[in-house]
């Protein structure tokens, strides 16, 4: 009897590690000197998280999936982007990432490292690409199904603010500033071969999904400068740029965008594919290529993850503009609805802003507070790794966001719930770091370096909230 | 005290001859001394800067900008990969500071906040309050300030409680201006919370450009940023002294080759004489490893003792002035890390004598035993071979009989004499840099602080030939931003102001091309037809069209010539000077009158090292110190090798002295014997001097640019007279020897 | 007409206890025309006496007179003198410059003659005397024993000397060389000249017109 609890224990552990080279319990990415330089390191083993409930040893896998969230697929060439914004920090800081020319590649490695997992689901949660730009959705999908990519735009080869010949050095420019890396960008423009997830996919729709630089609605204004050839390469000195709040950031891309081109601008290729996306067509191509269901104006549904566990993916993205996110009444009430059917089946919800984050948010969660069922509700937009206890009448639930592919740490979330020896669950879950191939590895260099990105941001979380056995 | 069999015998050995035994000893300990001052002042300024920069704790980057809250810039600062440690400090120039009677309105003020300090506490202690100064130990040595003094910083008076010495310049007053620290605190809060200096610490400084580029995203809206890194700090330090660091370190290395090669000839000398001894021993049984044995042992322990007085002489003589020296450049001397590298010296003193008393005992014990008691064979001088008739062709004979070391003796002198030519050349060279901007490729002699507009009113004064806006300004490469370089710009040609000779390509022609000197371009491996892209201190970037790598002194080659279109475009703040060139024969005095006259006062520029005249002195010291033993070292190869001659010649003497030559003839003779030596010694030292190591030294110094390092003709024939008069003078104090002897102590010998 | 007058030499080599008086109170007296034989046993002083007779080493005591001159009232200049003009020396080892060819060794004293001509014309005559022509074109490196022998007899014979001192001149040499060496030295003895001759050769102390013994540091006929 001992020694079949034994195998069976081996045989759940050995679970996380089948194939899995990626994943960080067995060896991570860490800067041993502090110096910039990432290199492989020891893995982190599970924190027993025990804020709800006490520990107890797993005996049985109920459910294996993984999340990813945050890709940010982007078309770097494209006219509709205000990078020149980055250098005000801030709100803007994302509007220019050293690495943001690899994003295609940096997704096709989590792929790989996901699949090497074999999940029964993956979820994206968001952010799937960066500027509502129909090119952009067809290289993120491309590379989610498989086969053949396309990472360009406009003319053949890089033409952007990291080209080697461009004169602001508030750039990075791969070809000629520290580190080098010669011919990058040429490279990250070449076609290239996605394998696809080899398990079912379920999107989660996210604000830059829907919102031009995940701030403005599409416009045909806006839809115009996306597809023109005139790009602004420096902004008019008579602007005044505040980064100060997030809001009043947002109304300045919205009416630097909206508002024709304030500054200098310089040719660029233009390129018909950039046209922006109106929420309809987004959402049918996403229903179309992944395993979502469903129809209407929002991209709400549920899936059950193996005969235990059920996933309820909310839709929290604002139409019209702005990152903060929305629920309304009636897909409150569409929830309580579908965590009445799931029954005794245990429920994970996903959405793109943690439910948290947000104070039109609660109504839905004091559902789900209610609800002792709920085990975790997972979410992205922050690019953070961050696990919470949220403690509740009903016995509490995990509040999970993960970090972003676009910036540090680039790491997708592996997730399996487990039956524990007292009768009761527990989710582990684990980092899965991308698989560095094709420049993707450069990319995590580069995003690792980023002034405004993951690191002094301290995007990767602690320990305790990346590697954990959560207790419920 | 009982020593082994082996080292009794030794020292029984050596005291049979003492004369004998402290002419060698005296050979090796002057070698051994040339020796100890090279390693003294090689070792101390060569690793002077980092040996300081270590105590010091200098920081890897000095950031400067224009004022800024310092949680602003550490807002960003923080953010950087590869950031150890940072601190903050504000500096105030132009302060007033006065002490002890000493006063001056340059003083640099530098309120330091909390954590690491950049700078080492060389006498009392660190800053606690605010009433309290540190002085920088420029200062404190030029203006005679001891701890608990009181200095007066504008117009307040504080306690001086330490003095720190920091290699991110060059010491008061070597610097323009004298340096204090105080503690922010001292500061009004009002002022005290901004900075315009970042000290920054890495983890990883070879990862410097990294971080660099990571600091120049994060540096928007801060103006007037410079990065100082350490190479650069070098740099400005090699400004004022590096040239001349460097042709000292490179000389220091001839000597040390100089040295070697002596000491190997006088342990082959040493051989020689005993070459009857060493036939003896074999004709009795030693074998020849025995033989040798016996002869490194007796060189080694004749070597320890002498090699040990001589370096430890020459590091003692050598040590004031480098460190003086260094003091002057803000560095600190070695103290007792020197020893190791004497230690060094001192076994490769030892191991040299031994060595080079191996091989030839070696050789000899190996010859037919017969051979070696026949005093070894004299090579047959060939009859074709003329030397004058008479006594000093005779003597001109028997050196030239011994031919190995005749050639040994040649070779040994030809580098002294060639070293002391290096070094007269050396001294022309750092004259010239002092008075001479000619010989830094400058070809104009004064220069007016005015805008360009008053260029043609400066044209019309009389004696003045040409005049042209200049532009200067210090930048970093915007993609390697840890290579810092100086931009020079002119509107037209620049080689009428300024014209480094071109390595390679060809001049600029157009506002987007540059010519870039050899230092910086070896650094970013930039060649004719590449781009260099200049960050400039605005934040902007300027490229250019590489067309020629030219061979500069200026700012240690790390230069780029261009045109100021482009420059002015990207910073229409950027102000020029305007470069003034006399026509022939002008007086520049007069002409610098004539310009204060009608508004334009002029500065007079000069060559591109120090016009620190005390620290130009300690270098002369320095020169003179070794030349002094250089010239010592060929006195004493030239009487070894004729004493060594007269010797083994005792019975020819003997015999000439028999038939009736006198003291005159005898010194013919013994004259003749160095002369010959001597003569040709000169030409090959002259030809040395100028194919090898002039350029040799040159090149050690400064590989960016050739130095005119060549001996002049009369610093040649000064130093071919000295060797003929050194040659007499080694006749006159060999032959006295001889003379004093009895007639028959010659033919005795045999 | 006496030539060499020598009285009372003592000469000691070394110091303390270990000094040893070679010569106590030699006496000799050579005249014109005389060839003088000193014999003894090694070590008996024989070479220092000739070299105290030559000016080459001065006595402890006693006195040399040369041609009238007192010795060990002479300058050293004066001594030089005397050696020039007055003495003739031929050594044991014969002590030939081995760069110079024989006539370079013979003429080499002729440099320092007051009449350099005379002298070297007197060299000539004496290389061609002494049937040493074809020798004096070589270096002594390449000569016999005997060849070397006689130019340096020549040598010493360049400045026409009054004495002429010979070391051993026959002790390196063969019998039929030494032969004659000898029958050159006793010619040699001859007129205005006189030839003392150190030796161990029974041969020459034969032909000597006066044979001296050193015994106990004095000469006995």
């Amino acid at each position: 009897m001992l020694a079949l609890l034994l195998v069976a224990a081996a045989a759940v552990a050995g679970c996380g590690s089948s194939g899995a080279s990626d994943s960080t319990l067995h060896s991570t990415w860490i800067d041993p000197h502090h110096s910039g330089q990432l290199e492989r390191g020891p893995g982190e083993p599970f924190v027993e998280r025990t804020e709800l409930a006490r520990r107890s040893r797993p005996v049985r896998q109920l459910a294996l999936f993984a999340q990813f969230t945050d890709a940010h697929v982007r078309d770097e060439e494209s006219p509709a982007r205000v990078p020149f914004l980055d250098r005000y920090g801030g709100a803007f800081s994302s509007t220019f990432r050293p690495q943001e020319a690899l994003s295609p590649q940096v997704l096709t490695a989590t792929v790989r490292a996901i699949d090497a997992l074999r999940p029964q689901a993956v979820v994206e949660t968001g952010d799937l690409i960066d500027n509502d730009q129909f090119n952009e959705l067809t290289q993120a999908l491309a590379i989610l199904h498989g086969g053949e990519v396309d990472p360009n735009s406009g003319a053949p080869g890089y033409s952007g603010v990291q080209s080697r010949s461009s004169p602001d050095p508030l750039y990075y420019r791969p070809d000629v500033d520290a580190p080098r890396h010669l011919g990058l960008l040429a490279a990250a423009e070449r076609h290239f071969r996605s394998p696809g997830l080899k398990a079912p996919w379920y999107p989660v729709v996210g604000n830059h999904d829907l919102l031009v630089q995940g701030e403005v609605a599409p416009t045909a204004a806006l839809n115009a400068v996306a597809t023109g050839s005139r790009r602004v390469v420096q902004l008019d000195p008579s602007v005044r740029v505040s980064a100060a709040d997030e809001r009043f950031a947002a109304a300045e891309v919205a009416h630097l965008l909206a508002n024709g081109l304030p500054g200098r601008t310089a040719y660029t290729p233009p390129d018909p594919r950039r046209r922006l996306l109106q929420p309809p067509e987004l959402l049918a191509r996403l229903r179309a290529a992944s395993a979502a269901g469903g129809s209407g104006p929002l991209l709400r549904y549920s899936f059950d993850i193996g005969p235990d566990l059920r996933a309820i993916v909310l839709d929290t993205v604002r139409r019209d503009q702005g990152s903060g996110g929305i629920i309304s009444p009636v897909q409150v009430a569409w929830l309580r609805s579908q965590l009445a059917s799931a029954g005794r089946r245990w429920v994970v919800v996903f959405s793109h802003q943690a439910l948290t984050t947000f104070p039109e948010a609660q109504p839905a969660l004091a559902l789900l507070d209610h609800d002792p069922h709920v085990i975790a509700t997972i979410a992205g937009n922050s690019h953070r790794n961050r696990i919470e206890a949220r403690r509740t009448p009903a016995g509490g639930y995990w509040v999970i966001t993960t970090s972003s592919l676009a910036d540090y740490p680039q790491q997708a979330r592996a997730f399996r719930l487990v039956q524990t020896a007292d009768g009761r669950v527990a989710l582990e879950t684990w980092m899965i770091d991308h698989d560095g191939g094709d420049m993707a590895g450069v990319a995590r260099e580069l995003s690792y370096l980023d002034v405004q990105g993951g690191r002094p941001n301290g995007f990767a979380g602690a320990r305790s909230d990346r590697n954990a056995i959560l207790f419920r | 005290m009982t020593l082994p069999g082996g080292l009794t015998a030794s020292v029984r050995r050596l005291r049979v001859h003492p004369g004998r035994t402290l002419i060698a000893a005296l050979g090796i300990a002057a070698a051994a001394a040339m020796l100890g001052a090279a390693v003294t002042v090689a070792y101390g300024l060569h690793t002077g800067f980092d040996r300081s920069a270590r105590r010091a704790d200098l920081p890897d980057v000095i950031a400067r900008f224009d004022d800024q809250p310092q949680q602003r810039v550490d807002a960003r600062l923080r953010t950087l990969p590869n950031l150890r440690a940072r601190s903050y400090r504000r500096e105030f120039t132009g302060v007033p500071l006065d002490a002890n009677g000493h006063a001056s309105q340059n003083g640099v003020l530098q309120a330091v906040g909390g954590g690491r300090r950049g700078y080492a506490i060389v006498a009392g202690r660190d800053l606690r309050r605010p009433d309290e100064a540190v002085g920088e130990r420029g200062v404190a040595r030029e203006w005679n300030i001891s701890v608990g003094q009181r200095i007066g910083i504008g117009n307040a008076r504080l306690r001086v409680v330490g003095v720190a010495v920091s290699p991110d310049n060059v010491a008061f007053p070597l610097a323009k201006g004298p340096r204090v620290y105080v503690s922010q605190s001292a500061l009004s809060p009002r002022i005290g919370t901004r900075v315009n200096i970042a000290l920054i610490w890495l983890n990883d400084p070879s990862l410097l450009d990294q971080t660099l580029t990571q600091a120049r995203a994060a540096s928007f809206g801060v103006g007037g940023l410079r990065f100082l890194t350490r190479a650069g700090v070098r740099t400005t330090i090699d400004q004022a002294a590096g040239i001349v660091i460097a042709l000292l370190v490179a000389f220091s290395v001839v000597a040390l080759c100089s040295a070697g090669v002596m000491l190997m000839a006088s342990a082959q000398a040493e051989v020689e004489r005993r070459l009857q001894g060493i036939g003896v021993m074999r004709a009795i049984g030693f074998s020849p490893r025995a033989v040798v044995g016996q002869h490194v042992l007796d060189a080694g322990v004749l070597a320890l003792p002498a090699g040990a007085a001589g370096i430890a002489a020459g590091a003692l003589v050598a040590s004031r002035p480098s460190a003086n020296l260094l003091e002057s450049i803000n560095e600190l001397p070695p103290g007792a890390a020197l020893l190791g590298p004497l230690a060094l010296a001192l076994l490769l003193v030892v191991l040299l004598v031994a060595g080079s008393a191996a091989l030839p005992a070696w050789r000899a014990a190996r010859r037919p035993v017969v051979s070696v008691l026949r005093r070894g064979e004299l090579a047959p001088v060939s009859r074709a071979s003329r030397f004058p008739a008479g006594f000093l062709g005779m003597g001109m004979r028997l050196t030239a009989a011994r031919r190995g070391r005749a050639f040994a003796t040649v070779a040994v002198l030809t580098i002294s004499a060639a070293v002391v030519l290096a070094m007269l050349g050396m001294a022309t060279l750092l004259n010239g840099l002092r008075n001479d901007p000619g010989l830094v490729g400058k070809r104009y002699q004064l220069t007016v602080n005015a805008p360009a507009s008053e260029v043609a009113a400066i044209r019309r004064v009389p004696g003045v030939q040409a005049a042209a806006p200049r532009y200067v300004l210090f930048a970093a490469d915007s993609f390697l931003l840890g290579e810092s370089l100086k931009v020079v710009a002119y509107p037209g040609d620049h080689t009428p102001f300024e014209d480094p000779p071109l390595a390679s390509g060809r001049r600029l022609r157009s506002n987007g091309e540059a010519e870039v000197g050899t230092g910086i371009a070896d650094a970013l491996g930039v060649r004719p037809g590449s781009e260099l892209a200049i960050e400039l201190p605005s934040g902007r970037e300027v490229r250019f069209r590489v067309t020629g790598l030219v061979r500069a002194f200026d700012n240690d080659g790390r230069v780029v010539y261009t045109r100021p279109a482009r420059l002015l475009a990207a910073d229409p703040s950027l102000t020029g000077e305007i470069a003034v060139k006399l026509a022939p024969g002008a007086d520049q005095r007069a002409v610098a009158r004539r310009l204060f006259a009608g508004g334009h006062p002029a500065q007079r520029i000069t060559g591109g090292t120090t016009r620190n005249a005390s620290f130009l002195s300690v270098l002369a010291a320095l020169l003179r110190a070794v030349a002094l033993v250089d010239g010592l070292v060929c006195l004493y190869i030239l009487v070894q090798a004729l004493a060594l001659t007269a010797r083994e010649r005792r019975s020819t003497i003997a015999v000439l002295r028999a038939s009736g030559a006198g003291r005159r003839e005898v010194l013919l003779v013994l004259a003749g014997a160095a002369l010959v030596v001597v003569l040709a010694a000169a030409p090959a030292a002259v030809l040395l001097e100028l194919a090898v190591l002039g350029p040799a030294v040159s090149h050690l110094a400064a590989s960016y640019v050739s130095l005119p390092l060549h001996a002049r003709a009369g610093q040649v024939a000064i130093v071919v007279g000295a060797l003929l008069v050194l040659a007499v003078a080694a006749a006159a104090l060999a032959g006295r020897r001889l003379q004093r002897e009895p007639v028959v102590a010659g033919l005795r010998s045999d | 007409m006496r030539l060499v007058t020598a009285t009372g030499l003592v000469k000691s080599y070394g110091s303390g206890r270990a000094a040893r008086r070679v010569l106590d109170g030699a006496d000799l007296e050579v005249h014109a025309g005389e060839l003088v034989a000193i014999v003894g046993p090694s070590g008996c002083g024989k070479s220092t006496l000739l070299h105290l007779l030559g000016g080459l080493d001065l006595p402890d005591e006693g006195s040399v007179e040369l041609g009238g001159r007192r010795l060990e009232r002479e300058t050293a200049r004066g001594l030089t003198e005397l050696r020039r003009d007055y003495v003739g020396f031929v050594f044991q080892f014969f002590h030939l410059i081995p760069e110079l060819t024989g006539e370079e060794n013979v003429l080499l004293p002729a440099r320092l003659a007051a009449d350099r001509r005379a002298a070297t014309r007197r060299g000539r005559k004496l290389i061609a005397d002494l049937g040493l022509s074809e020798a004096a074109r070589r270096r002594p490196g390449e000569l016999s024993g005997g060849e070397q022998q006689r130019l340096s007899i020549a040598r010493a014979l360049v400045n026409d000397p009054r004495v002429l001192l010979a070391d051993e001149p026959t002790g390196n040499l063969d019998e039929e060389s030494g032969h004659h060496v000898l029958g050159l030295l006793r010619s040699l003895a001859s007129g205005e000249r006189a030839v003392v001759l150190v030796t161990h050769d029974a041969e020459a102390a034969r032909i000597a017109d006066r044979v001296l013994r050193v015994q106990r540091g004095r000469l006995e006929e």
